[in-house]
């Protein structure tokens, strides 16, 4: 069985605050694998950790089989793994198509060639129309996808993808779920974190993680996740006694 | 296309004017000239790591002083040709700004700012010191000096200093300091070295401002700290880049020309009073033009579209 990621007892604390507590999972070659958890569960930490932005207190993180605890962030980008940020981080002031050259330059050597392999990313966002704008003039949603655009450009083979549900409205959240099943296509494995939207966590995932104060309380196919009590109790609390 | 002709040709105008100016045998002339190149240039080297990389500096005189002393100290002491000690100048620069560009650019925002201030003066103070340096008495370069060849020397280094900014305002480097520059944790994650970028543009930052510094000394025929690492200097450096138009390619040029020359007609017409207009002045261009001429120029002008020209054309996804 080849694992394209592996976490393996993954600990980080903020001072006395524990965010992730022991978290062990993996993701597969092309697997799209949801991270579901309340808000403050701990996803954009587990994310933050993923790729390089800040180190785990404990536990190792492999790719590819390769420990990436300690590379610096640009080498795990190198390695294959895109991301998103919740709170989106355009570069507002370079244009659209700017933007997405910069994880085109990933792969491509000069500036020409990255732009060309932007523009066909852009396409695939439908944010062509909009590549010589200003970052700083698009919409959330579209913001979003230029979030999703940038990191597709660097050609990774995994892709986290923090909260890009969040804010769009239920057409988005349908062409957002084809876009996502159509990365599977390309051999493209996701990672994405969700606090709600079960109903696009359950179409479109092939295993989900679910995180509660920072643990693991479950992992399964989207059926096993649903009759979960744990995760029932996390989301719903528990039935008062009568 | 045409826009792109006339630029160029009145570029080339203004070069060959600059570069035929010497022949006018006048002196007060080049000397006009001389300290328009000169403040261009360094707001070029000020450029690449505070108007590119976001880095903004106070202390880019550091390498301006190395320069200077660098051609002091050669010319008196080892007694070696002065544009020999100045490339030597650039070179000592290039090599201290790797260490310097590793601590200091870990520092950000006005950490920096302060941090390479403070760089700017520490150094002062030990070249006013040390006995190698001359101290407070400063140090007089030997009889020989040739301001045509320092002028030119100073426009040579201008045009090759417009040159790199053109090769890095449309190469991949570029971007990933302009990308930096907007998010570095999101540049860093979207594969940018953030570090290796910016030591890169730190570097090209400290050779230029060494070799005008160079040509400066050899100017002056007098070095002495506290006029070489000159506060005054730096800030008129930073002012020309800002009010041109920072991280563009054309604004040192503008703001470096337009505000030497304006800088010089006030302290000859008003020689009391010039430093105060001078502030006043640069307070209401930020206010007037805040991001800078040739920004407000390109937005008049320019073809980047609206963002709402663009939405009415967006199909529903």
């Amino acid at each position: 069985m080849s694992n394209l990621l592996e976490i393996e007892g993954v600990s980080r604390s903020f001072g006395g605050l524990r965010a992730l507590t022991d978290v062990s999972f993996s993701v597969g070659e092309g697997e799209i694998v949801s991270i579901i958890g309340p808000n403050g569960a701990g996803k954009t930490t587990l994310f933050n950790v993923i790729s390089g932005v800040m180190p785990p207190s404990s536990g190792d993180v492999r790719f590819k089989g390769k420990s990436i605890v300690g590379v610096p962030t640009h080498r795990i980008a190198h390695e294959g793994i895109g991301r998103t940020y919740q709170i989106v981080r355009p570069f507002v002031r370079l244009s659209v198509l700017d933007n997405v050259a910069v994880g085109a330059l990933v792969h491509e050597k000069t500036l020409a060639a990255a732009r060309r392999r932007a523009e066909e990313v852009l396409e695939m966002v439908r944010l062509s129309h909009l590549s010589d704008v200003l970052a700083s003039s698009l919409t959330l949603t579209q913001r979003k996808r230029l979030e999703v655009a940038r990191a597709l450009a660097m050609r990774p083979t995994l892709l986290l993808l923090d909260e890009v549900m969040a804010g769009l409205n239920p057409t988005e959240v349908d062409a957002m779920c084809a876009f996502i099943l159509d990365l599977r296509k390309h051999g493209i494995a996701a990672v994405g974190g969700i606090e709600h939207l079960m109903r696009f966590v359950m179409n479109i995932s092939d295993r989900i993680v679910v995180l509660d104060f920072g643990r693991k309380i479950a992992e399964g196919t989207p059926q096993e996740i649903s009759a979960h009590p744990e995760v029932i109790a996390a989301y719903f609390g528990t039935p008062i006694e009568t | 296309m045409n826009r792109r002709y006339l630029g160029l040709a009145a570029l080339a105008i203004l070069f060959i004017t600059a570069a035929l100016v010497p022949l006018s045998g006048n002196g007060y002339i080049l000397s006009l000239f001389y300290v328009s190149v000169l403040f261009t240039g360094l707001a070029y080297g000020w450029n690449i790591i505070s108007g590119y990389a976001g880095y903004l500096s106070f202390g880019q005189i550091t390498f301006f002083g190395i320069g200077a002393y660098a051609v002091a100290i050669g010319t008196t002491r080892f007694h070696a040709e002065w544009w020999i000690c100045a490339l030597a100048g650039g070179v000592i620069c290039a090599l201290l700004a790797v260490p310097m560009g590793y601590l200091m650019l870990r520092l950000q925002g006005p950490f920096f700012a302060l941090g390479m201030l403070g760089l700017a003066q520490s150094l002062r103070i030990a070249t006013d010191t040390i006995p190698f340096t001359g101290g407070s008495e400063g140090i007089y370069l030997p009889p020989g000096a040739n301001a045509v060849w320092v002028y030119y020397w100073s426009l040579m280094i201008l045009v090759l200093a417009i040159g790199l900014t053109a090769i890095i305002d449309r190469n991949a480097f570029g971007l990933r300091l302009r990308a930096l520059r907007e998010d570095e944790r999101a540049a860093g994650t979207l594969g940018v070295d953030t570090t290796s970028t910016k030591v890169k543009a730190f570097i090209l930052s400290a050779i230029i401002p060494a070799l005008l510094g160079g040509g400066y000394a050899w100017y002056l025929t007098y070095v002495e700290p506290s006029s070489i690492y000159s506060t005054e200097i730096e800030l008129q450096t930073v002012a020309m880049a800002i009010l041109g138009g920072m991280g563009t390619l054309w604004g040192p040029l503008v703001g470096g020309i337009l505000m030497s020359q304006v800088s010089e007609t006030l302290s000859t017409k008003f020689p009391q009073t010039h430093l105060m207009i001078f502030g006043a002045l640069i307070v209401a261009m930020l206010i007037a033009l805040p991001s800078g001429i040739v920004p407000a120029i390109t937005e008049r002008f320019g073809r980047k579209r609206t963002a709402t020209q663009a939405r009415s054309q967006e199909a529903i996804p």
